[in-house]
């Protein structure tokens, strides 16, 4: 009912037409907004008047401009960061410890002793050619050494280099007059070399290196690799070194603990690895006091004497700190710990705490991130490095078709052997190298929002003291082989302690810089501070906006009814009104040309056509009322400012 | 009307050129506050009774004095900056890594050069502690006490003695050289006493600067331990003799790259000697920088991890070192940027050798504000004070410039282990015989800072810090050793000829734990636009004010005010001229209080919602005699209708 009376009105007004006019509106407007400006536009003189107009308009465009300053300041996401320094109660981070040499070199001899043999021979025919050729080479296993042979490459003449295999006698490709002599290769410019050959040996490529040291070494791990990836898993485990043996005395704070509060994992480049308080079965241990006291310790057996001589050089334990439920990834980010010597670790947790998009380009837990992440089978939490290495052995699968052994494999694939893809280590070397494979890993990936580093202060001391050295070494014996010699030795042995320092945590925290408060508050403040306006004026402004294009649908509908009304005047005959007539007849009755009596009211028109209702409501706008209607009239002469 | 007059007319219609219209200051004032758009003056007028009206002043003032007192606090905390960390995960230049053996000549090179000093300094040490069997646990002793030589006149022990100070005999001294008693005098300056005590019986080590003329003011250092007074003796006898050397000769006594580089690896790549670039420094012989070559771009890694950052094995060789000069084997490393001076000798990182040392490094880089917000520069080049080395400009490097000028300008000669200002030269015995002293005193006001370098140099704004996890494992295990150390001296057999021991070699791996760069940067914290908007705030929450208000003060406030004075008193004026011309008849000035607004009069009664409002009064209510208003700025409600001169004749109807 309420909308029908309403429209109705509506309607009235619309065959009324408007009962005021623009400037009517305007200096209504002036008069009673809040706004400062416009008050002072209408009431002063006329110099004031063109004055305060050209302030009025220079501080609305300056609110204008510094409110698109604002709003373009809050679309950056800017961001503050908070940092707090102290100590708490915190869960001790998780500790993953790994034998420097992944296998014991007794349970692994079988597997590799073709392989040990090959390299011996090798190393003879680089250090003393001479000597090792009465030596013949039957007994060796030439299947490892033909897939990838080491060369060495003589480069006096650098446009024809001499290619000579390590174990024939025929150079593969160059003057024979050369080839006894670059035998020996002593002179300068003789370089080892590893060939890679793929398609049945058609395409090859040579990986060149400055120094036999690294040739031999990165060989020996390759086909090592080779081996071991045809091994299943079990076995592999089975030829590590076991907790048991690994872990001789472990002490969390003052509570005792044992290889049974270790979680083992299997880690390709180091073996079986061992987690303290991984978090994943059972809660993460709290420590609440700072010092070596209260920390973890450890003492380990890293048997250097089981060893495999050609795969590791160097010996000691090694360990990570890191988050619980976080995967170790403790080739890029562990330290060592050396044999002999008590290495004491002081922890401070250094955490990074982010908003994430839009604030801040990071994936809060990777689920928005491209790659699959391979290592969600531990069941950790996503790490860059997790998705870098994820990235790689997709990469290698698609490439060429077999996993690498060092990554874990997504199901239905296969690890690389040489029997299966005798083209992977090209394939492989060619994918590590490339550079547009690493930046397309780079690109897809995105960093935890959420990122915890443990910053170690790392000192050491010689353990055990010559004094004490006896009978530490009968005790852990005994416990271990219930035997009464001493089954260990310094070369043997690591202790390690890690603790919580003073100050245990560094919280670096982001919160957004300018939230909407923020934004509403300096809006506001511009807008009051130039023109003490607030949302009210706004809203004013809006409502006189609307009265405007009120007044202006009146005026045209009045217009074009007037213009239809002439043409059907037209159209019958009859004397043609005059223009005023027409315009008086049907716009407002305030309107009023100059040149009629100055004296006009409603009244005045008593056979007005358009006015169905009589009583006409006066109009709403109470304001309208200061003025009295019939002031109007003068436009023309109301030109003074 | 000509058109020109008409011109005129309309300008003066349109234009008037007319001072305030309120005639007194108490009615500018009255009219302000009525009319004014903050909130608290109206107050005062509004109310009533003269408490009311007191208290209000009262609020107003407040207001004020809290509007200015918090703009003030905005304006004194405009330059204060906001930190915020950033981590970007990214591909990241390698930083680059100076290398350097901890000896700095071979000896075996170098030992014609400082053959006096040592047979000297043996010499102090037989009559000090009453040995001279000083050879290197390895080294052949080839130099043989040379009987002949034993009658040369000592040339170090003379220019500088060396003296043991007995603590009881204060001003005594035993020369070493002579045995005799001698006369000390001048200050002496404790190297360590100071600091830690020392046994009082005990015999102190020392030696004696002085000028060469003047032995009355001379300065004497004494040491708590021998070892350290020979060592400081036998380094400044050094710095002297190699001060003459020329640097060719020097970086051909010292280790080339491939001596030192055994083998290098880096990010999956062998590298070799030509990967490193020389960089000869003073105190550590010939020094070895990776990835700083010029015309070639940046190494970057782009996976974290010790596999590809860079591994290089280190060949040490402990037969070649000096037993005086250094005391501990090893290397030094030092991980900077490329454009930056390697300052190894402040800031290196030491290994060990038959250890392979992991370092594992994060990155972080910082910017600061420069001026007004701190007190960094960006590129030092405001900074007065000339920078010597070949390299961008930091603290460090400004200390070192700042104090080798002082040097050259003081001393007449340039300090040994600092590059050379221009048209300088290093200093020596022959030509400054005094420069020992002189050195030891500057170093000393330095150390006060007293020569204001401390005060000139100012920090960068921009710098990168790479964080570091140093690691140590033993290297080559046991069951390696074997082949490796073969491998190795194979790998060596250019250079040297001898079978490499683990105790020659150290092993370095240097690498990013992961690919996450910290950049702190400050950034302003108040933006114009911010401190605009909190003075609005501030003037919006006391006083409902705006800068429009601030127009409307100094409108009223100064311009009407001044006028309406000078007016007064222009009046006065004028009225004392009229009486004193004309006798004076005194005439009551035309009263204008019936040319008033009707808003203006104080009404007693309580204000009615009309009156309030400043509504005009209704139709029927209007007083009938008031003759209209004149003032057009009094009609605040009616300026436009006194242009419109039949405003007057509807509302009579």
């Amino acid at each position: 009912m309420h909308v029908k009376k309403y429209l109705l009105k509506g309607l009235h007004r619309l065959q009324k037409g408007p009962g005021y006019t623009y400037k009517e509106l305007l200096v209504w407007y002036c008069n009673n907004t809040n706004t400062h400006g416009p008050k002072r536009i209408i009431c002063e003189g006329p110099k004031k008047k063109a004055m305060w107009f050209l302030i009025t308009l220079l501080f609305a465009s300056l609110v204008c401009w510094q409110w698109s300053e604002f709003i373009k300041t809050y679309l950056n996401w800017e961001v503050t960061v908070s940092l707090s320094l102290g100590f708490k109660t915190m869960d001790f981070p998780a500790v993953t410890i790994c034998n420097a040499s992944p296998f014991q070199y007794s349970k692994t001899k079988h597997l590799l002793m073709d392989l040990d043999e090959l390299m011996k021979a090798v190393l003879e025919r680089i250090l003393a050619p001479e000597a090792s050729y009465a030596n013949t080479t039957s007994a060796l296993n030439f299947t490892l050494w033909n897939n990838t042979p080491l060369v060495l490459i003589y480069e006096q003449d650098s446009s024809h280099p001499v290619v000579l295999d390590l174990f024939e006698n025929i150079p593969s490709a160059s003057v024979g007059s050369n080839a006894a002599q670059g035998r020996t290769c002593s002179a300068p410019g003789c370089k080892l070399a590893m060939k890679l050959c793929s398609l049945n040996g058609t395409v090859c490529t040579f990986r060149n290196f400055t120094s036999a040291t690294q040739a031999v070494t990165e060989w020996y791990a390759l086909q090592a690799t080779n081996i071991f990836s045809q091994v299943s898993r079990q076995e592999l485990v089975e030829m590590g070194y076991s907790a048991e043996h690994m872990i001789l005395a472990c002490l969390f704070g003052t509570e005792p603990c044992s290889y049974r509060n270790f979680t083992s994992i299997f880690y390709p480049n180091y073996g079986n690895c061992y987690i303290f308080n991984w978090g994943m079965t059972e809660k993460a241990l709290p420590s609440a006091n700072p010092g070596a006291e209260f920390g973890l310790k450890l003492i380990l057996d890293i048997d250097q004497e089981d060893y495999v001589p050609f795969l590791t050089s160097t010996a000691g334990a090694r360990l990570m700190l890191h988050e619980q439920r976080t995967y170790p990834f403790i080739k890029e980010e562990g330290i060592d710990a050396m044999s002999g010597t008590e290495t004491s670790i002081g922890v401070l947790v250094d955490k990074l705490q982010r908003m994430g998009e839009p604030y801040s380009p990071c994936t809060m837990n990777g689920s928005d991130v491209a790659i699959r992440n391979l290592y969600s089978s531990y069941n950790t939490t996503y790490s860059s490095q997790a998705c870098l290495h994820s990235c790689f052995q997709d990469h290698m699968i698609h490439n060429c078709s077999c996993g690498h052994f060092l990554y874990p494999l997504p199901p239905g694939a296969r690890y690389c052997n040489n029997q299966d893809f005798p083209d992977w280590a090209y394939c492989y070397f060619n994918l590590w190298m490339s550079v547009t494979q690493r930046e397309t890993c780079i690109n897809m990936c995105k960093e935890s929002c959420n990122d915890t580093q443990y910053t170690m202060t790392i000192s050491m001391a010689d353990w055990p003291s010559e004094a004490s050295e006896d009978w530490i070494f009968h005790v852990l014996s005994q416990e271990r082989d219930h035997s009464t010699n001493i089954t260990l030795s310094r070369k043997g042995v690591v202790k390690l302690n890690i603790y919580f320092q003073e100050f245990n945590y560094r919280t670096i925290e982001e919160s957004a810089a300018n939230n909407i408060v923020w934004l509403l508050s300096n809006l506001g403040g511009q807008f009051g501070f130039w023109m003490g306006g607030s949302v009210l004026c706004l809203i004013e402004f809006g409502e006189i906006i609307i009265d405007f294009m009120w007044i202006t649908i009146i005026k045209l509908v009045a217009f074009f009814k007037g213009l239809r009304q002439k043409q059907a005047q037209a159209a019958y005959t009859g004397p043609p009104p005059t223009v005023a007539e027409l315009v008086e007849a049907h716009t407002n009755f305030g309107f009023q040309p100059d040149t009629t009596n100055p004296s006009p009211h409603v009244e005045a028109y008593p056979d007005e056509q358009t006015l169905p209702i009589p009583g006409t409501p006066p109009p709403n706008y109470d304001s309208l009322r200061l003025q009295p209607l019939d002031t109007i009239e003068s436009d023309s002469e109301g030109d003074a400012i | 009307m000509a058109p020109g007059e008409k011109i005129k007319a309309k300008i003066k219609k349109n234009l008037p050129v007319r001072g305030p219209q309120a005639p007194t200051i108490k009615d500018l004032m009255h009219w302000y506050c009525m009319n004014t758009n903050t909130h608290g003056c109206r107050r005062i007028v509004v109310s009533r009774g003269r408490l009311r009206r007191l208290l209000w002043i009262l609020f107003t003032l407040t207001a004020v004095a809290l509007i200015i007192w918090q703009c003030a606090l905005l304006i004194a905390s405009f330059y204060t900056v906001s930190v915020s960390v950033k981590v970007h995960f990214q591909k990241l230049d390698f930083p680059a890594v100076t290398l350097c053996n901890i000896n700095p000549y071979k000896y075996s090179v170098v030992r014609d050069l400082l053959a006096d000093l040592d047979r000297e300094t043996r010499k102090a040490l037989k009559t000090l502690f009453g040995f001279s069997e000083v050879t290197s646990r390895k080294r052949r002793d080839t130099e043989s006490e040379n009987p002949a030589q034993k009658g040369i006149q000592p040339k170090f022990l003379n220019t500088i003695p060396l003296l043991a100070f007995n603590e009881n005999e204060k001003g005594k001294a035993r020369d070493f050289f002579t045995g005799k008693k001698r006369k000390v005098s001048g200050n002496i300056i404790h190297k360590s006493s100071d600091v830690m005590q020392v046994h009082k019986s005990k015999e102190t080590v020392g030696f004696q600067l002085c000028p060469s003329n003047d032995t009355t003011n001379c300065a004497t250092y004494t040491f708590s331990s021998g070892v350290n007074a020979i060592q400081e003796w036998y380094k400044l006898h050094y710095m002297n003799i190699m001060a003459q050397v020329p640097l060719e000769k020097k970086i051909n006594m010292s280790y080339s790259a491939e001596e030192l580089v055994v083998t290098c690896f880096f990010d999956g790549m062998s590298c070799d000697a030509r990967n490193f670039t020389l960089f000869h420094h003073p105190m550590y012989g010939n020094c070895y920088t990776f990835n700083n070559r010029e015309n070639e771009t940046t190494l970057s890694t782009s996976m974290g991890g010790s596999e590809y950052g860079l591994q290089v094995i280190l060949f040490i060789d402990e037969e070649e070192y000096n037993p005086f000069l250094v005391s501990s084997t090893g290397a030094k490393v030092l991980i900077h940027q490329q454009n930056e001076y390697p300052f190894i000798e402040d800031v290196g990182t030491e290994i060990e050798t038959a250890m392979s040392t992991s370092i594992g490094m994060h990155l972080t880089e910082s910017f600061k504000l420069s001026e007004p917000y701190s007190q960094c520069t960006e590129d030092g080049h405001d900074v007065p004070v000339e920078n010597i080395y070949n390299a961008s400009y930091s603290l460090q490097i400004c200390l070192y410039s700042c104090f080798q000028t002082k040097m050259v300008e003081k001393c007449g000669c340039a300090q040994y282990s600092q590059p050379l200002p221009p048209n300088a030269n290093y200093c020596n015995y022959q030509q400054n015989p005094d420069w020992m002293y002189c050195y030891y005193k500057l170093y000393q006001a330095f150390v006060n800072e007293e020569l204001g370098c401390q005060t000139v140099c100012r920090e960068t704004c921009r710098f990168k810090e790479w964080t570091q996890t140093s690691s140590l494992a033993q290297w080559p295990s046991e069951v390696s050793e074997n082949w490796l150390l073969r491998v190795l001296t194979w790998d060596q057999r250019q250079q040297t000829n001898k079978q490499l021991n683990k105790t020659d070699l150290a092993k370095l791996l240097i690498f990013y734990k992961d690919l996450n760069q910290r950049s702190i940067v400050e950034s302003p914290a108040n933006s114009i636009e911010v401190l605009l908007s909190n003075f609005g705030g501030q003037l919006g929450l006391w006083m409902s004010c705006s800068v429009v208000c601030v127009i409307e003060i100094i409108e009223v406030f100064f311009i009407d005010f001044f006028s309406i004075i000078a007016r007064r008193q222009w009046q006065k004026a004028k009225e004392w001229w009229a009486r004193k011309k004309a006798h004076p008849g005194p005439e009551a000035p035309p009263s204008q209080q019936g040319q008033d607004n009707p808003t203006l009069y104080i009404d007693e009664d309580l204000p009615t919602f009309t009156s309030a409002l400043h509504l005009p009064p209704a139709l029927g209510a209007q007083v009938p005699g008031t003759p209209p208003p004149k003032y057009n700025t009094l009609h605040l409600e009616r300026a436009f209708s006194n242009q419109l001169p039949d405003t007057q004749l509807t509302n009579e109807f």
